[in-house]
């Protein structure tokens, strides 16, 4: 058997791997359009938090290790056309045209950050780091920049203004929503960021839609918003991503959003034809389909296609849209569904948010916890976290509840250990069941 | 632009036929109906051959018989003309190409003749006859899609679904469960409540902008304009937060544009309740040009019908109907002129009151003045919106109207007195805000109609007393009615 698989980042290559371990006789083939390998999308991020030392070492997996799997790649490999009818792939390698047969397909091409209704957003100042060329080009524009313009208050762009303002760098954000990281947090509970933003001397313009980019002659770039306007050194463009794929035949069917129409098997509408990672669509915390670009959905997407690839036998879960970073000295994370986004669902929320001691020492920190569920059955449907103390952990017990639907109650019961330096009189996620029972009332 | 551009001249001239049939009781020799249709006795046979044939092909229970000297239309009772209409339709190039165009947002004149078996320079000629109608619109079918202002194009698509083409096919075949639940959920962010009428209404229209969304290009720039006042308002913040959450769960980028013709949509086409209306309108900027000139037209009635106040409920009901009127005038341009309404008001004159029909293209003149929208003839938009005064002024004189009391008191021999009596009773019948009956002398009256002046004024008291220039004559009818209007404000 012989799988192609279209881009070699994070669903690709957890397709591959997962393929060799379940056809060790497969002959495998990574196609992607990146010179090189697995770069970690973002990891400029990394480097500028000074957790590596060399760009060039945001990688997630090596050669080597694809070798060692018996896993072949072409890098710089750019496809231009499948033919699902012929079961062709035709791609530009080293300048030359070649063409692959394949027995099954995996698209696993992600998504780039692409803006249609920006004018100028396409040109070479406004940045964008997603792809490690990109990534390289951006951080020698922004090493010698003072000021630079964010557009778009998402995960990735408050982490750029967070990791720019401690290089002493002017930072202005311009985002369409009235508050950032809309997402992931309801209005409530981003309030410590933007607090924390705007104390760090950054300017956020909230519910502004940037129209066009304009390159000036002295280098600076001008970001029109509103009837306003902003110039500054620089430009990163941490708008949505989307998937592009101008190389895919009539057969295979597309939403009206432009991603892959795959079934719970990640199946096209093409046999043998599989697509993957941020070329599609989930289900996601209400089971509706929505898109939800994140490497943990890649990963599980890329396992789960290669496991289906002669019979369907699983189906893929969906995505609680988990989430966890540290921006502005907070650790926030967030799993399920927010209490904003639960007007798109049939059903009717409650939401609590509690302030909880972390452990039982007297010089503890607090965690802010909002929960989001059914009022009628009170099953968990969503959670989010907030804390100057590193909680991310806690946001997967937090998915792993959500996911085997436990109720408010069942959390209540959950076992947990007790250490006083470590835990307070009640687990932080046992705590859901002394709702409404005044755990605000020392904020008062 | 009009159902009937859809068709071709002859099928026009049939479906005349059909209509005047119907407005004449069935029957109409011959000769009337070739003086009505200006043609030449061998179309008229031709039209009358083609409708026997198409009549056979559908299966309608509608016949056309025709003797030599009378045309006698005979259809069943649940056979209307809009099933004729329907029928028609449904065999129009032009609408196919309009639903082509829908469906597939592009097309080249080698597919689409293929397509519709006719040749391409049909096909060119077609396009073009639609452009000249879609003039009116400001868009246009250029290089295989419709070309224009965004908002204007999902307009005309609306009207087109809505009044045009059989809207229970688009519903069967677009509108599911996701859109259900689309609407939902502007209910839960604008926090309102959306009628079933108004719910199939919405839906038409999300469907059209579900198929539009991912159109590059779109053209918003007149839009943003006129949007400058409203970029504060709070329902369109509503809007436009509810507008960039939806997207942001999908692959598509969107911007306020998106927003905006959301915002002219559901404000003109009176999607929100009254209710839902009114706690918008108590937070709205007064000095925004579509509420400004609510006022300034509200204002105009009042001091037109000398009311010094309106009851509560019909003063919002006023505004209410006003906001759509001008929104509509302020945002968009063109219209389907809908035969019903139109037909009806403006033919029944004599119901409604030629002041009323005066008054309400004074009203017009007020809104267009102050939007700087220059009035044409060619722009269906400001004719249809006529109507809509109209119907909004009776609304108020008849809800304001108090019941006046009417003697009649004609000075004629005994049996034709009583006769004539009866007549002029079931004459008034139709007027609103009245009880008249034969003059008794120990009652008081409001209004007082006799063919004599009477010797002594003071028998009739108080009453305004009216003498009937000719009984039962129109030009007296016209009188009452002033007169009735003036008594009652």
């Amino acid at each position: 058997m012989k799988v192609v698989i279209i881009g070699a980042s994070f669903a690709g290559v957890a397709a591959a791997l997962e393929t060799r371990k379940r056809h060790p006789n497969a002959r495998i083939v990574l196609l992607e359009k990146q010179a090189t390998l697995a770069y970690i999308p973002n990891g400029l991020h990394l480097y500028w938090k000074k957790e590596i030392e060399d760009l060039n070492k945001a990688r997630f997996i090596t050669e080597e290790q694809l070798v060692k799997n018996h896993i072949d790649f072409h890098l710089g490999a750019n496809v231009e056309k499948i033919n699902t009818t012929q079961k062709t792939v035709n791609y530009n390698y080293q300048e030359k045209e070649e063409v692959i047969t394949y027995d099954k397909l995996i698209i696993a091409a992600g998504s780039k950050q692409l803006s249609e209704k920006i004018n100028g957003s396409a040109q070479e100042s406004v940045l964008k780091y997603k792809r490690y060329d990109e990534a390289q080009a951006a951080l020698a524009k922004v090493k010698e920049s003072n000021h630079v313009t964010i557009i778009g208050g998402g995960q990735v762009g408050v982490e750029a203004a967070d990791l720019l303002t401690r290089q002493q760098k002017k930072v202005t954000i311009i985002e369409s929503m009235d508050y950032v990281m809309f997402k992931y947090l309801d209005k409530d509970m981003i309030q410590p960021i933007q607090q924390a933003i705007s104390d760090s001397g950054i300017d956020l313009k909230l519910g502004e839609t940037v129209s066009t980019i304009e390159s000036k002659t002295n280098h600076k770039v001008t970001v029109n918003y509103g009837e306003e306007s902003v110039t500054s050194d620089a430009v990163i463009m941490s708008v949505n991503v989307r998937p592009h794929l101008p190389f895919l035949d009539a057969h295979i069917n597309l939403h009206i959003d432009q991603t892959i129409a795959v079934d719970r098997y990640l199946r096209t509408s093409v046999k043998d034809v599989f697509a993957v990672g941020d070329c599609i669509q989930l289900s996601g915390p209400d089971k509706d389909n929505i898109y939800i670009p994140l490497i943990n959905n890649a990963v599980r997407t890329g396992i789960v296609a290669a496991t289906n690839l002669n019979k369907p036998e699983i189906a893929f879960k969906g995505s609680l849209r988990t989430i966890g970073t540290k921006i502005f000295g907070h650790y926030i994370a967030s799993t399920g569904m927010t209490e904003s986004d639960s007007v798109f669902s049939n059903k009717t929320v409650k939401s609590s948010r509690q302030k909880i001691r972390l452990t039982s020492l007297p010089s503890t920190e607090t965690a802010i916890v909002k929960w989001v569920y059914d009022a009628k059955t009170h099953v968990v449907l969503g959670a989010q976290l907030i804390s100057t103390a590193n909680i991310l952990e806690k946001v997967n017990t937090l998915a792993l509840a959500i996911q085997t639907k436990q109720t408010i109650e069942d959390l209540q019961q959950t076992d947990y250990f007790f250490h006083p330096s470590y835990t307070q009189m009640i687990a932080t996620t046992n705590l859901v069941s002394w709702m409404g029972e005044g755990l605000f009332d020392d904020e008062n | 632009m009009k159902i009937e551009d859809f068709l071709e001249k002859n099928e026009v001239r049939e479906i005349t036929i059909f209509k005047q049939l119907v407005l004449n009781n069935g029957k109409l020799t011959y000769f009337d109906m070739l003086d009505y249709l200006s043609v030449s006795k061998a179309s008229l046979e031709t039209d009358l051959d083609s409708i026997a044939v198409k009549i056979a092909e559908c299966d309608l229970q509608v016949h056309i018989h025709y003797d030599g000297q009378i045309i006698a239309l005979e259809m069943s009772d649940t056979v209307s003309l809009q099933h004729i209409y329907r029928h028609y339709l449904d065999q129009s190039i032009k609408v196919e190409i309009i639903k082509f165009l829908f469906k597939h947002q592009k097309f080249t004149i080698t597919q689409l003749s293929q397509k519709l078996v006719i040749s391409e320079s049909s096909l060119y000629r077609k396009i073009k006859e639609l452009n000249t109608h879609l003039k009116e619109f400001d868009i246009k079918i250029r290089n295989g899609q419709l070309n224009g202002e965004e908002l204007q194009i999902r307009y005309f698509y609306f009207q087109f679904y809505y009044y045009i083409e059989d809207k229970t096919y688009l519903l069967s075949k677009y509108a599911g469960k996701q859109m259900t639940q689309a609407v939902q959920t502007l209910e839960k962010f604008l926090d309102a409540e959306i009628s079933p009428e108004n719910r199939q209404k919405l839906i038409i229209w999300l469907i059209i902008s579900k198929t539009r969304i991912t159109i590059k290009d779109q053209q918003v720039d007149n839009l943003r304009m006129q949007m400058k006042p409203y970029l504060k308002d709070p329902l369109y913040h509503k809007i436009q937060v509810m507008v960039f959450r939806y997207f942001s769960r999908y692959s598509i980028e969107v911007d306020e544009g998106e927003a905006m013709i959301h915002f002219a949509y559901l404000l003109a086409f009176s999607i929100l309740s009254e209710n839902d209306f009114h706690e918008y309108r108590m937070i709205r900027d007064r000095h925004a040009p579509i509420a400004s000139v609510d006022t300034q037209v509200a204002e105009t009635i009042i001091i037109h019908f000398n009311f010094r106040r309106l009851p509560y409920m019909l003063e919002r009901d006023m505004y209410y109907h006003l906001t759509h009127i001008h929104t509509r005038l302020y945002f968009f341009q063109g219209d389907v002129e809908i035969y019903e309404y139109q037909e009806i008001l403006s033919n029944e004159k004599q119901i409604v009151g030629s002041h009323l029909v005066f008054f309400a293209d004074e009203l017009l003149k007020v809104s267009t003045e102050k939007f700087n929208r220059e009035s044409s003839e060619s722009n269906s938009l400001f004719r249809t919106e006529v109507p809509k005064y109209i119907s909004l002024l009776i609304l108020i004189t008849s809800k304001t109207a108090k019941v006046l009391q009417v003697g009649i008191d004609l000075k004629i021999d005994d049996l034709y007195k009583e006769t004539f009596s009866q007549l002029l009773m079931r004459k008034m019948r139709p007027l609103n805000g009245i009880q008249t009956e034969a003059y008794e002398p120990n009652k008081t009256y409001d209004l007082i109609l006799t063919n004599e002046s009477p010797e002594n004024q003071r028998i009739y008291k108080e009453a305004r007393v009216y003498i009937l220039a000719k009984i039962l004559s129109d030009y007296d009818m016209e009188n009452i009615q002033q007169i009735i209007l003036e008594l009652n404000t």
